[in-house]
């Protein structure tokens, strides 16, 4: 599904990413974890499209298509969806009005009907099921003046809505106390299936007790310098990154 | 005096000159009075010019460069004109004006309280001249420019609406003045006057517009009395012909406790002037005045805003909010003064301006003068353009660029927008800056992929 060869990315003059090699199959949960400022972030966005990076060499494929041609809507109707780290507010931008948008935006490019009103408040109640939150939500504007929680659940909400083919998770454990983050993970094991990829990035091995990952990549330097199972992530729960950064550096 | 101010001037006059024989109440006094007076007040001040402060940053050359002749008779609106000038599902008493004067045919009245007028000015002089007597001219006071005293000089039809002591309106008050000049470039001078007594109550909705693509000038002028404890909710919708100029000077007077709330929503006309002047003449008075203007190709929009705090304990606050798009121009200046008198005060005014475009361009000044101790106040502008993350984050989630920078104009404006409290206003001007945003959007898309 998703095959990236030999990946370079600087930004602002400033190498970022060494080379990535990374295939990702369909069904399969890959786990990329790293000290901060290893480029797991930049791995992210790279892949959703945010602008303001330069890729020196190297290539992304997403079923067989060149990813890094596309803006970044595109890459959405597609199937590639990225849980943010940080998601902004959006003030004065109600919340039904823009999942509405999205879910219809996707819809359009698979080839879907476009949902009314009422079809999508259907739809959307039994997301909201799936994160424990409230349809009073809608209401509201786009994460503003929401908790950390509530931003990283509307995270999953949004993936939820728009059943992306990839779903990138970036550090989506950050800042969240234990109970939102079941809330969050057993969110996303419901969007497990077979057809659907995930890649989880994050710095803590706690999230991964909770979405067990079928393969764990660490990342250091910016590029991946050990690949293994799920132990290797409890490898680094107990030794920390300081032993894999000296290994490589030797 | 240049000779172009002078020529101007001249014109101005002119045109006063050939309005002067269709004014009728010559039989009252105190509106000679006020019309002389005027009338040399005009001669005094002359026209604006760039080297005073208030009009620093407002074009003039193309409002001046034109020669307009009084609207001479009154054009009859189809229905069909006005059914999309006026709110739907909404049950209102109604007031249309057709270049200035009262049309009672398209006017609805029906069932309004005992004790209460809302009505044309002229007739009101003509039949019951006490309110107008007591009242014009006297939250105005002497013009501070051409405009003001052309206005009082041409005093003629227009809106009065008179509430007695303690009385609610349950229905709002909406009022048309529509414009329409398709013959040649003609100016209008409609006055209006809204006096609430004690402990009454009222929603006044005013729209100016032009149905057709004709150029006009509408100079108006309103003067709005609050005594205690009154509560005036005032909207305001300016979506004038593209080729109009408009200027509206607002005067508020608030005794103690009164409340005034103004919205304005400034999206028509190629010149476009919005001042409001509020006096505070008791305490514990509050004002709330928000707008939001919406300036493309060939407009600007203008806004004064001066809040005199001249007794203690009253509030105000002033946000208005822009969005800028191809060469369009706007111009914020808010001043509040608090007085020495006036501890307690609690005051905050704010400006903020989106551009959409390179060409676009806004001057903006919100002011504080504070001569007391012990009050609350602040200011602040903004000018920005739309912050890459938020249209990163809605591209993300598959919404075109296109529309991703829609949804976020829509999204600032929104903030005034949802202040609003009548909903089918509300949704009117959603609808009408929505329009006004969709060209320009595509245009910027294009500049910038």
């Amino acid at each position: 599904m998703l095959n990236i060869e030999g990946l370079q990315v600087s930004a602002d003059g400033k190498t970022i990413l060494t080379g990535i090699d990374l295939k990702v199959n369909a069904g399969e949960v890959h786990a990329i974890m790293g000290p901060n400022g290893s480029g797991k972030s930049t791995l992210a966005h790279i892949l959703a499209g945010r602008d303001g990076y330069t890729v020196d060499a190297g290539s992304v494929r997403f079923e067989g298509q060149d990813l890094l041609t596309l803006p970044a809507e595109e890459r959405a109707r597609r199937g590639l969806f990225l849980a943010m780290q940080y998601p902004v507010e959006l003030p004065g931008v109600n919340s039904m009005v823009f999942l509405k948008a999205a879910l219809n935006a996707v819809r359009s490019a698979r080839g879907e009907a476009v949902l009314d009103a009422v079809h999508f408040m259907q739809l959307v109640r039994n997301k909201l099921e799936l994160v424990q939150m409230d349809a009073e939500f809608l209401k509201r504007n786009v994460n503003e003046g929401f908790s950390g929680g509530e931003k990283k659940r509307n995270e999953i909400l949004q993936m939820a809505l728009l059943e992306p083919k990839l779903a990138i998770l970036d550090e989506t454990d950050s800042g969240l106390d234990i109970d939102a983050l079941r809330v969050v993970a057993d969110g996303v094991n419901a969007l497990r299936s077979p057809e659907r990829a995930m890649l989880v990035v994050t710095h803590y091995q706690r999230l991964l007790d909770y979405i067990r990952p079928d393969h764990v990549h660490v990342l250091a330097g910016g590029r991946i310098v050990r690949s293994g199972d799920r132990t290797l992530a409890l490898e680094l729960e107990e030794k920390g990154y300081g032993w894999l950064e000296q290994e490589v550096a030797a | 005096m240049n000779t172009a101010s002078a020529e101007s001037l001249q014109r101005y006059q002119d045109s006063l000159a050939r309005l002067r024989p269709q004014l009728t109440g010559t039989e009252q006094p105190w509106l000679m009075n006020q019309r002389r007076g005027a009338v040399e007040s005009l001669a005094r001040l002359g026209v604006p010019q760039r080297r005073q402060e208030s009009w620093r940053y407002t074009s003039l050359e193309r409002l001046l460069g034109q020669g307009f002749v009084p609207a001479a008779g009154t054009i009859a609106p189809q229905d069909s004109d006005l059914e999309s000038l006026l709110l739907p599902k909404l049950d209102t008493w109604r007031l249309v004006f057709v270049n200035g004067r009262f049309a009672p045919n398209h006017s609805d009245l029906d069932g309004l309280p005992p004790g209460v007028m809302a009505t044309s000015l002229l007739q009101s002089i003509g039949s019951n001249p006490i309110v107008a007597s007591r009242w014009l001219g006297r939250a105005a006071g002497a013009p501070e420019h051409a405009f003001s005293a052309l206005n009082t000089a041409a005093i003629q039809d227009g809106l009065l609406i008179h509430l007695p002591r303690g009385l609610q309106l349950e229905r709002p008050i909406e009022v048309l003045y529509l414009t329409s000049a398709p013959g040649c470039a003609t100016v209008v001078h409609p006055r209006a006057l809204v006096l609430l007594e004690a402990g009454a109550r009222a929603t006044l909705i005013e729209r100016f517009a032009g149905h057709d693509h004709s150029l006009y000038f509408n100079n108006a002028l309103t003067e709005i009395f609050l005594e205690d404890g009154a509560e005036l909710e005032h909207q305001q919708l300016q979506q004038e012909s593209p080729a109009a100029f408009h200027l509206h000077s607002l005067f508020v007077n608030q005794n103690g406790r009164s409340r005034y709330q103004n919205t304005g929503f400034i999206l028509g006309g190629t010149w476009s002037r919005n001042e409001i002047r509020v006096d505070f003449l008791g305490t514990e008075a509050r004002a709330d005045l928000q707008g939001l203007y919406v300036t493309g190709e060939q407009q600007l929009s203008d806004v004064h805003l001066d809040i005199r705090h001249t007794h203690p304990g009253c509030t105000s606050r002033a946000d208005y909010r822009g969005l800028l798009h191809g060469k369009g121009r706007a111009v914020f200046d808010g001043r509040i003064i608090v007085n020495p008198d006036a501890h307690k005060s609690d005051a905050h005014l704010h400006n903020a301006n989106l551009l959409l475009s390179r060409n676009a361009e806004v001057d903006t000044k919100p002011q504080l003068e504070i001569y007391a101790d012990d009050v609350k106040c602040s200011h602040g502008a903004s000018v920005g353009q739309l912050d890459p993350a938020q249209l990163y984050y809605l591209r993300s989630r598959g919404i075109d660029a296109a529309q991703a920078r829609h949804m976020l104009c829509l999204g600032f404006a929104g903030e005034i927008l949802e202040r609003c409290r009548i909903e089918p206003l509300r949704e009117t001007v959603r609808t009408a800056v929505a329009a006004r945003l969709a060209q320009p959007m595509e245009t910027a898309g294009r500049v910038q992929s």
